[in-house]
């Protein structure tokens, strides 16, 4: 059951990031800065979370996070932002035809991080590495 | 090498990464505290380069129209918010690899609606990625069933 919960959820978040695109593009016909398009989506969705956060008592729990937790979170954080700002450098500098299939490869570093650092709670057999190298192929085609 | 393939493999690993960070930091800390740190930091960090001169700096915020921000409140709302919810609470019961993989299927999505809302039509390559898309799917969701 709960890994039936979690591929729905894989699948739910896929829908979501293939639907927030066409907003996105849509706000970007303006002729906006990408930049600014990124911060107010970053600042509304920072926003809700913040709200979720304290009214629903999760807030209380803040003293129970542990240092590596934190630290951990806040590198992914870094990486989130690198990924974020790396790809705006690229776009305005290469074309989209050969930027956005190089960037659509990034299971394949999950996968080889995954496999150096996760040992013991990762299960990496075939059908993970074929199922992800499908999956960056054959995106990388539909792009 | 490019400056535009560097800064996008430089994306990919770090975007391949920052699961396998975050799953580690899951461990330790609640899912929502872990995603309300993560949007913290991708804010400041994106306020920053504002700040330092990206663009036309913060007043450019008050040319922006109504509409506009409505376009990014939702894909905000849409990506940022539940699609990183979903993503990250996905970590808690299946493979960061699995998690990732079956996410990073999301431009298929985008075809799709791109055909039955727009009207468009697809070439033979973007067909056969979409096959080979969800046969990858279908494989990874099938992983341990047998």
């Amino acid at each position: 059951m709960s890994r039936w919960r979690g591929q729905m959820e894989a699948v739910l978040s896929s829908i979501c990031f293939g639907i927030a695109p066409i907003f996105a593009k849509k706000g970007l016909m303006s002729g906006l800065n990408p930049f600014y398009g990124a911060t107010i989506a970053n600042a509304t969705a920072l926003a809700i979370m913040i709200f979720f956060f304290f009214f629903s008592g999760r807030g209380m729990r803040l003293e129970s996070v542990k240092r590596n937790g934190l630290f951990l979170a806040i590198l992914s954080g870094i990486c989130n932002s690198i990924a974020l700002i790396s790809i705006f450098g690229a776009l305005s500098i290469g074309k989209v035809a050969l930027v956005v299939p190089i960037s659509c490869i990034y299971p394949l570093f999950t996968l080889l991080g995954a496999y150096l650092f996760m040992k013991e709670s990762e299960v990496i057999d075939h059908f993970t590495v074929m199922g992800t190298f499908l999956i960056v192929i054959g995106v990388i085609l539909t792009t | 090498m490019n400056h535009s393939i560097l800064l996008s493999i430089l994306c990919a690993i770090a975007w391949g990464v920052q699961s396998i960070f975050l799953k580690m930091a899951m461990r330790d800390i609640p899912l929502y505290t872990a995603i309300l740190i993560t949007l913290i930091i991708n804010f400041l960090a994106l306020v920053f380069l504002i700040g330092i001169g990206v663009g036309e700096g913060f007043s450019e915020f008050y040319n922006i129209s109504g509409s506009v921000y409505f376009y990014f409140m939702v894909a905000g709302f849409l990506n940022y918010f539940l699609g990183r919810t979903f993503y990250y609470s996905s970590f808690r019961f299946i493979g960061v690899t699995q998690s990732t993989s079956i996410s990073s299927a999301y431009p298929i999505i985008s075809v799709v609606f791109a055909i039955t809302v727009l009207g468009e039509k697809l070439d033979l390559h973007q067909l056969i990625g979409i096959g080979l898309t969800l046969s990858g799917v279908y494989l990874l969701m099938m992983r341990g069933k047998r």
